[in-house]
């Protein structure tokens, strides 16, 4: 008994020392938000740089020390998960691109308008104004960029063309880089003096304007990133100086994230917001129910349903894009299921293209954005219905009956009256086999993407085609081919997601999922397997600067991909950000994250 | 006795490398991949992707993944740059020299990421577990001693409710209560903080600390007292008919000494057996309590790695806690052999 006593005592000791344990790990998150106010512009300083020049950055130190005495403006953005670094193009989670808008600026940002504005370029380069010089004749062109020269690190180190050809060759190193849009097409990049440089393009490239910009592409400083641990790994990737309007203070992993306002901001008097703090906060309910009761003044990409519910909330509004992003669709495969080839194996039933028609005229795309999306985004029915490439498309009526009759001159009749058609006399299936596909969407969107899985399985079963339906995590969906990726391995019949493009240029996006040669698996994303010649050649000419003969090409395109219903477009999902409404200047956008004008934000109790 | 302990000790090394292959081919073989795209692409590029494999150690055969995953590849010839030609030595160390790998998604050492969130879910745990024990113990007694009494039968529809009521639901149900609705009368704040482990701006303090930790520790602790509550009762059952308290009756003893020396102390040995089997739990945290309550903790770690299939992160969390698992287990025999005097290990 008295060893057992003992034992009972060693184990609430136990428990006591893992209690205080416990308590005491807090220790350091605990006094970091007392140690914040002096070092303003310091990064935190678990910041070691490996054979660089560790001395602590701080510029102007007194301006901001100076301002305590006065009440500082203060918000509060809730995401649900930490991002990876402040690294977008690498991480690709959106939490990335949002908190490295308030800290770095690129070359170009891209406005809600989807026109592109110089940040920390001077001008936007132009054959008008000879940033650009294009010679015809080898087909290839130089763009020169200038720097503005009055940009400075947030530690006083001027900003320089040493710093854009650092981030490129960094981005472009085949150890430790990443592939980016265009990457393909620069030869080489070449520093003329301390404030120029210029790209040298292989080819025409019609997207240079985002080259080193855009979403998710900044300039890193050459003097305080270490090119050794690499573009994707290195720690001044999570410990940022600062070009833009915010410097990061402090990063408590899993919890907040506390940004101070930047006292050497080029642009004069802003940012007009003293602080701002990123809360990880990972349940939507809880966001919603913070926002509401104002102790959030930023929730980005509400859902349908949340602007819907937030419409009524007093203290929250809901800022909405002009126009939209993504479109939801449906990727019909015109190889068979498990193939990829469509010419060796064409798919029994989706490879005919009145079929695919009618699949198009069978789904009640106004009945499904109306009552599943609340009415927000808008129908789409060809990639060109945004500026600035805007295509004249009849919009493809509505109408089961007009498709069974296209569905019985393709050979396929239901002559036993179960409801199911079968082939008769059809293109590439057996006599009699029954028309039945399976129709598949990702688990990730949440139930109106599964309710509009439904309905459409409903208006396929209206007009005899039987669907059967499976929802898969987006990582098993998008995969890449070796690991078992559904598309990439063309393990589907018709297939329910929703894609689209940032910015003004469509080319890289077009080729991505219809060029021909995006057809082969691990190569590109048509996973349709469409193989048309006349696109891919309209395609080869699109890389072209002449604008004019542009529009031309994307309507000659969007009048094949209407008659070959290679992708069924349904309709546009919105890109909406709640905001508290003492939060004034917020602008929903879909070419970047709702922070690309942090600078510009102001709060008015 | 020592001998036994060494033995079992030996045994869990060799149990855990055999779990380690399991665990690792399970985990690669699982449908889908870290390449996929999300959040902003659905369309990753192939060029992408080809980098991000060699960046991985993802193109090497799966065997071949796991020997780099145990032993590091400093030894081996790798070609990082995917021109075909070799071109130096990998800089992994491997497990066995304590290097778990790098995250795929920040790209930070894996311990790195834990020791971040690991201080956080045992606190929050600890706290849960003793707040558990501390009213699942007199429940369950009294429960016991009281058998069909109007008590036990309210504490036994509570532990049914208990264990039935997912803790997402009682922790939505408990922000809403005590943030959304509930105010505080004199300053017309909510009532209660909606998560975070403390008020951001503020020094620290006690108070502060406690407030942030009711509705999680609640949420957490509902389920335990359950639990708990019920186990003891049963335990206690068995007890309360045993020859020897009526031994100690008959001796005259008062009830109180009969029911807490002789009642209870052996009642509780079954239960310590149970608790030392649920103390990975403290390390490995709860998700959903993580998860609303948005405390930065080991859960949602898991979670997060889980549906992004950050291998080297999961395959951390997994092997860590089936090694604190096995240890569990050894040290619940071993109590069970101090406790019980009857029990011997040769």
């Amino acid at each position: 008994m008295a060893r057992s006593k003992r034992l009972i005592w060693l184990a609430a000791a136990g428990m006591l020392i893992v209690l205080v344990f416990g308590l005491a790990s807090c220790g350091p998150t605990v006094t970091e938000p007392a140690a914040t106010q002096p070092e303003e512009v310091t990064p935190p300083d678990e910041v070691t740089q490996p054979g660089k020049a560790t001395q602590p950055p701080q510029a102007a130190e007194t301006e901001v020390v100076a301002e305590p005495a006065e009440e500082k403006t203060s918000i509060t953005l809730v995401i649900p998960e930490d991002p990876p670094s402040f690294n977008a193009i690498v991480g690709d989670t959106g939490y990335d691109a949002l908190v490295m808008n308030l800290v770095m600026l690129g070359l170009t940002g891209v406005d809600a308008e989807s026109k592109v504005y110089p940040e920390l370029a001077a001008e936007l380069p132009t054959v008008e104004n000879g940033g650009v010089i294009v010679d015809e004749e080898t087909g290839t062109m130089d763009v020169t960029w200038k720097l503005r020269q009055d940009v400075q690190w947030s530690d006083g180190t001027p900003l320089t063309a040493d710093d854009a050809v650092f981030t490129w060759e960094a981005i472009m190193n085949p150890e430790t880089g990443t592939w980016v849009r265009g990457s393909d097409y620069v030869d080489s990049i070449e520093k003329i003096d301390d404030y120029t440089f210029v790209f040298h393009y292989n080819t025409i490239y019609p997207g240079y304007l985002t080259q080193l910009g855009g979403e998710q592409l900044v300039i890193w400083p050459a003097h305080y990133c270490s090119a050794e641990e690499g573009f994707v790994a290195w720690e001044c990737g999570r410990q940022p100086l600062s070009t833009g309007p915010f410097v990061l203070q402090e990063w408590t992993v899993g919890d907040h994230m506390t940004f101070a306002r930047n006292p050497n901001f080029f642009e004069p008097g802003k940012p007009a917001i003293d602080e701002i703090i990123v809360r990880i906060v990972p349940d939507d309910a809880v966001r919603k129910t913070m926002m509401i009761n104002g102790d959030a003044d930023l929730n980005m990409w509400a859902t349908e349903a949340v602007i819907k519910e937030l419409q009524d909330a007093e203290n929250v509004e809901v800022s909405i894009s002009p126009n939209n992003r993504w479109v939801m669709r449906l990727f019909p495969n015109q190889a068979a299921k498990g193939t990829t080839d469509p010419a060796a194996s064409p798919h029994p039933i989706l490879n005919d293209v009145r079929v695919r028609d009618a699949i198009r005229m069978a789904v009640d795309v106004d009945t499904i954005f109306q009552d599943i999306f609340q009415g927000f985004g808008a129908p789409v029915w060809t990639e060109f219905y945004r500026q600035p490439y805007v295509c004249d498309i009849p919009r493809p009526a509505y109408d089961p009956e007009g498709a069974m009759a296209l569905l019985a001159e393709a050979g396929w009749v239901d002559t036993d009256g179960d409801g199911v058609r079968e082939c008769h006399g059809c293109l590439n299936a057996n006599e009699g086999d029954l028309m039945q596909i399976e129709l598949y969407t990702y688990a990730e969107y949440g139930e109106p993407l599964e309710l509009t899985q439904q309905y459409i399985a409903e208006n396929l079963g209206a007009i005899g085609i039987e669907a059967q339906l499976s929802i898969f995590e987006g990582s098993v969906m998008w995969a890449d081919p070796e690991s078992g990726g559904i598309e990439q391995n063309g393990d589907f019949d018709l297939d329910l997601w929703d894609d689209g493009y940032s910015g003004t240029d469509p080319t890289d996006y077009l080729w991505e999922l219809y060029y021909s040669e995006a057809a082969t698996p691990g190569y590109g994303w048509n996973i349709v397997r469409w193989i048309n010649p006349d696109f891919d050649a309209l395609l080869d000419e699109a890389y072209t600067l002449d604008e004019a003969r542009r529009k031309e090409i994307f309507c000659e395109m969007a009048q094949i991909m209407d008659e070959e219903v290679p992708v069924i477009l349904l309709f546009s999902t919105v890109n909406a950000d709640a905001h508290s409404t003492r939060l004034h200047g917020i602008q929903s956008n879909i070419n970047d994250l709702v922070s690309w004008n942090a600078a510009d934000w102001t709060v008015e109790e | 006795m020592t001998q036994y302990i060494l033995r079992r000790l030996i045994q869990a090394l060799f149990l855990l490398f055999l779990l380690s292959i399991v665990m690792f081919a399970l985990v690669n073989l699982a449908p889908g991949g870290p390449l996929a795209g999300h959040g902003q692409t659905r369309h990753v590029r192939p060029e992408r992707i080809a980098m991000l494999k060699r960046q991985f150690g993802l193109d090497k055969p799966l065997p071949v993944q796991y020997v780099v995953w145990l032993i590091g590849n400093d030894w081996m010839q790798i070609d990082a740059d995917g021109d075909g030609v070799p071109d130096g030595y990998g800089a992994r160390k491997g497990v066995l020299r304590g290097d778990f790998g790098f995250s795929f998604r920040t790209r930070k050492p894996v311990l790195e990421e834990i020791a971040l969130r690991l201080p956080n879910t045992v606190y929050l745990m600890s706290i849960t577990m003793l707040v558990a024990l501390l009213i699942a113990i007199p429940i369950g007694v009294i429960s016991a001693i009281r058998q069909y009494s109007r008590f036990d039968l309210a504490v036994t529809t509570f532990s049914f409710a208990g264990q039935a009521i997912p803790e997402f639901w009682l922790g939505l149900i408990l922000i809403l209560v005590f943030y959304a609705w509930l105010k505080n009368p004199f300053t017309g704040e909510p009532l209660l903080p909606p998560g975070g482990m403390y008020t951001l701006g503020e020094g620290f303090s006690v108070r502060d600390r406690l407030a942030h930790l009711i509705l999680p520790v609640i949420a957490g602790a509902l389920g335990w007292i359950a639990w708990y509550s019920r186990f003891l009762r049963s335990s206690m059952l068995d007890v309360v008919h045993q020859d020897y308290l009526r031994t100690a009756r008959a001796k005259g003893l008062d009830e109180r000494k009969v029911v807490y020396r002789h009642g209870l102390r052996n009642a509780l040995i079954p239960l310590v057996t149970m608790l030392a089997l649920d103390m990975p739990y403290i390390l490995t945290g709860a998700v959903f309590v993580e998860m609303i309550f948005s405390w930065p903790g080991m859960g949602r770690l898991y979670y997060q790695s889980a549906l992004q299939r950050d291998y080297p992160v999961l395959m951390a969390i997994l092997i860590l806690s089936a090694g604190f698992m096995i240890i569990s287990n050894l040290v619940a025999d071993v109590m069970y052999a101090i406790m019980d005097p009857r029990i011997r290990y040769e």
